[in-house]
């Protein structure tokens, strides 16, 4: 076993078979390398981390590029031929090695940086190599075969997400050799987050001084009790990470405050378990919990807070309602569900069919239609008890919708008619609104009645 | 570092180097006479020819070309001919390919002082250099168009027509082989460049006749695989090596694995990918290559890449996956939308208690991680982008059989959701 192997596979624990086939493939030195290497895996697997510390440990020369900072291919080829050649950009002139427009640049570029810099064993590492499928054609299958082209004995290594066969047609390109960098399993997420307890203790410390310690097997119940509930919703390492450190002290609160004992495992999970729950909501969102909590109690839901925080007008929000039910609503309905006395309707062969329709096709799932502005203010009115003038007030309030883009406009801007409209927000939102101005909202929509 | 390891290291290199740079043509003796004919009637008697050159992807097509000009070249090569290449994905425009083309036939002093306004003079002076000459005088060139259905694309064909046209007149001699994997290509080019060309197509396919062929591969991996005589192995360890590479290659096993691979895939990058990965688990510990290594590295090559990215979804979005699969099943449909899937998902979640529930935002995001993944992607449409994307319509990038077929090998799900996946009772 070599030194590099074995330093690597301390640093990235439960990687075993992934280390050992990558460097299978570039670990030994007078070797030649492969043409082309495609690592694939779920996001934060240490793909391109432990692809640059190999690079780095075996003292390879290889040029990193991160896909996404790549809009043209122009900026591509530069900045791989810049890191091959080591090329320092000036901060005054800030030239690059070579201005390369195509691919026929690149290649020639390519060719005369190998007379002066030794190039035999070097590697390209394309990172996020999803998004060469949005760029030219002709720039996977060129650097697919890029050692053949050049007539240099250069490997690509290209790192993504996705699958292989996502790329195109099977027989267009040729396959290089894959390797899948797999999902951790919770016994291994649990070990790699456990490598953090030094930070975690060092928190608890910070916040409640330094009497409360905690033990390694303290923390590795609380991740246990943590997974418990992300695990089913969540698999991403560094999300979790993120998550646990978040909640992490929020844990220890009630040993802190001498309410239970550091062993009281089953009430800490009481105390835990609302919070946990709480924050599974804002996964991947990066937004503290804690700031929630302080301002209000956990009875008011995210949405609700959200209603409030955006005052609308009184008649604004009639209006948001009223374009809400026109928008969910066919307009044939309309006669029977706003009018008082709307006659009694004849029920045919299609109510009833319409009744059995499966739950998935209500008109609040397919989303929502367009309406006019007549439809509009006939709703507005028949949901408001009072009676409003109707004013320049008032149909302003329609545009300040409109900016908010609480409605979209559908028809053209140059139509000043009867202009149609979307409505663009969720039956959660609107339920918040509703209850606020005191309208029942599903007394009036078709799918609940 | 003993002895044993260090004849490890310098067969794992050389194995790979002959791998990787295998410049032996094994068969195809018939092509080759033909193309090695057609060359040398341009090169020294100077006669105008076109040709293609067909065949699957990976069968050897530029090796076989690569091959045939080292053979060609010598002192008289040089004096007789100039040799362009040009590859499809380098030059993807003919703008390129008249640069690459002037520089590679040492035009570039002619060019000097000009200055070109237009693609159409740069053209019309090449084509005056190539036309000045006669027949007996001039030094033939021979043109080498890689990725040919590429220039097939370029606009108006400008380039094809022009060689092709001064290929059919009497200028100075010049030969265009094209070379591509689009065996039906022909049909692609305009009318005036087809009838321009010779139509002389040659095809380098596998024979239909198995044993030639299982035959013929058994003797590239022994001719790969086999270490030459060299100054860093003893020659004891080289006959060692060669006669337990023989021995395998006898094997009857081993030839029907061969096979197998062979009608799965008669190109030669997949065999080429599956010795390199043999060769390369060599080490101190492992010094002789068996047969299951070589099944093992082809299970792990031909394995469906879809359901290892099945196998790293959560839970959460493993369900989604399951609700779309009975939402198009029963609907009879094909797209869907994030709304349709929650509620079909919440209705399952409620009619087992121990399903833990997630709130809308996480299920958003699982459904948002799907389509990075690109197992559903969305329906273009008119006028879709206006939509809030709960609405946007999707649709399921996998067939739905390979759901079901990678659910029970999901070790971590939950018995109810594997039952679910299975049950027709939705």
């Amino acid at each position: 076993m070599n030194s590099v192997q074995e330093e690597l596979q301390a640093t990235y624990p439960c990687r075993k078979k992934q280390i050992e086939e990558l460097y299978n493939l570039f670990g030994y030195g007078e070797e030649p390398l492969v043409d082309a290497v495609y690592v694939y895996g779920s996001s934060s697997t240490g793909k391109t981390s432990i692809i640059k510390s190999l690079l780095r440990g075996l003292n390879l020369k290889f040029a990193l590029v991160n896909l996404v900072e790549c809009y043209t291919s122009k900026i591509l080829f530069e900045s791989i031929l810049n890191q091959l050649s080591d090329h320092k950009i000036d901060v005054i002139k800030a030239q690059p090695y070579a201005r390369c427009d195509n691919m026929m640049d690149f290649v020639a570029n390519l060719r005369k940086c190998g007379e002066t810099v030794d190039l035999s064993r070097a590697v390209i590492v394309l990172d996020k190599a999803e998004r060469l499928r949005d760029m030219d054609s002709n720039l996977l299958p060129a650097f697919l075969r890029l050692t053949e082209l050049a007539d240099l004995s250069i490997s690509v290594v290209f790192v993504s997400e996705i699958v292989f066969d996502n790329y195109c047609y099977k027989n267009e390109i040729v396959t290089p050799i894959k390797i899948h960098f797999s999902q951790y399993t919770k016994e291994e997420i649990i070990e790699i987050l456990c490598l953090n307890f030094d930070t975690a203790r060092e928190a608890i410390e910070s916040s409640y001084g330094a009497e409360l310690s905690i033990t390694e097997e303290f923390y590795r119940n609380y991740l246990s009790v943590f997974l418990s509930v992300f695990h089913r919703a969540c698999r991403d390492v560094s999300e979790l990470k993120y998550m646990a450190k978040q909640s992490f002290v929020k844990y220890c609160e009630p040993v802190a405050k001498k309410d239970c004992e550091l062993s009281d495992s089953l009430a800490l999970w009481k105390h835990i378990a609302p919070v946990l729950k709480s924050s599974l909501g804002l996964l991947y969102m990066r937004i503290s919990p804690t700031h929630q909590e302080n301002s209000s109690t956990l009875s008011i839901t995210a949405k609700d807070s959200q209603v409030q925080s955006l005052e609308l007008p009184y008649y604004g929000k009639h209006l948001l309602i009223a374009a809400y039910l026109a928008s969910y609503n066919p307009a044939k309905e309309d006669k029977r569900l706003y009018m008082k006395y709307h006659g009694k309707k004849a029920r045919t062969k299609s109510d009833i069919r319409a009744k059995s329709k499966t739950a998935e096709q209500l008109f609040t799932q397919l989303g929502p239609k367009q309406f006019g502005f007549d439809r509009l203010i006939a709703i507005f009115y028949a949901i408001l008890e009072e009676k409003v003038d109707l004013n320049s007030h008032l149909l302003v309030q329609i545009s300040t919708l409109v900016e908010l883009r609480l409605l979209a406009i559908v028809s053209d801007n140059s139509e000043l008619d009867n202009r149609k409209y979307r409505c663009c927000v969720g039956l959660e939102y609107i339920e918040a609104v509703a209850r606020n101005v005191g309208i029942n909202i599903k007394k009036y929509l078709v799918d609940f009645n | 570092m003993n002895i044993e390891s260090k004849d490890i290291l310098v067969t794992r290199s050389q194995l790979k180097e002959n791998v990787l740079n295998n410049k032996r043509v094994i068969g195809y003796e018939k092509q080759r006479k033909q193309l090695l004919n057609l060359l040398k009637e341009s090169i020294y008697a100077g006669e105008s020819n076109s040709a293609l050159l067909l065949g699957l992807r990976s069968v050897g097509k530029t090796l076989l070309v690569k091959s045939i000009l080292q053979e060609l070249q010598n002192d008289s090569f040089e004096k007789n001919a100039i040799l362009v290449c040009l590859n499809g994905l380098i030059h993807t425009d003919d703008r390129l390919a008249l640069k690459a083309i002037t520089t590679q036939m040492n035009l570039d002093n002619a060019v000097d002082g000009k200055v070109f306004g237009s693609f159409a003079e740069n053209l019309a002076f090449l084509l005056a250099c190539l036309k000045s000459g006669s027949k007996e005088t001039t030094k033939s060139i021979i043109f080498i168009l890689e990725e040919f259905h590429l220039f097939c694309s370029h606009h108006n064909q400008t380039l094809l027509y022009n060689l092709f046209d001064v290929s059919q007149s009497a200028q100075t001699p010049i030969c265009v082989l094209g070379i591509t994997f689009q065996l039906e290509i022909i049909e692609s080019l305009e009318k005036r460049v087809k009838s321009r060309f010779s139509h002389r197509q040659i095809f380098l396919s596998p024979k239909e006749d198995h044993t030639f062929e299982i035959d013929r591969r058994l003797k590239r991996i022994q001719n790969v695989l086999c270490l030459k005589p060299s100054t860093r192995l003893s020659k004891k360890y080289v006959n060692s090596w060669n006669r337990h590479i023989e021995d395998l290659i006898d094997d009857e096993k081993f030839h029907t694995f061969m096979q197998r691979v062979l009608e799965v895939d008669p190109g030669e990058q997949t065999l080429n990918n599956l010795m390199f990965l043999v060769v390369s688990q060599l080490n101190d510990r492992k010094t002789r290559l068996t047969l299951k290594d070589f099944e093992d590295q082809y299970q792990l090559l031909e394995s469906e890449d879809i359901f290892r990215l099945i196998r790293d979804l959560s839970v959460l979005e493993v369900c989604l996956l399951i609700a779309m699969k009975h939402y198009i099943e029963i609907n009879d449909t094909f797209t869907f939308n994030f709304e349709i899937i929650l509620t079909r998902y919440n209705a399952f979640v409620n009619s087992h208690s121990n399903i833990q529930e997630f709130q809308r935002a996480t299920v958003l995001k699982a459904f948002e991680h799907l389509q990075n993944l690109r197992l559903i992607g969305p329906v273009s449409g008119v006028g879709l982008s206006a939509l809030q994307k709960e609405y946007q319509n999707f649709e399921l990038l996998l067939p739905p059989e390979q759901i079901v077929e990678a659910i029970p090998k999901l070790n971590y799900l939950p018995t109810e959701v594997a039952q679910w996946a299975t049950s027709d009772l939705i």
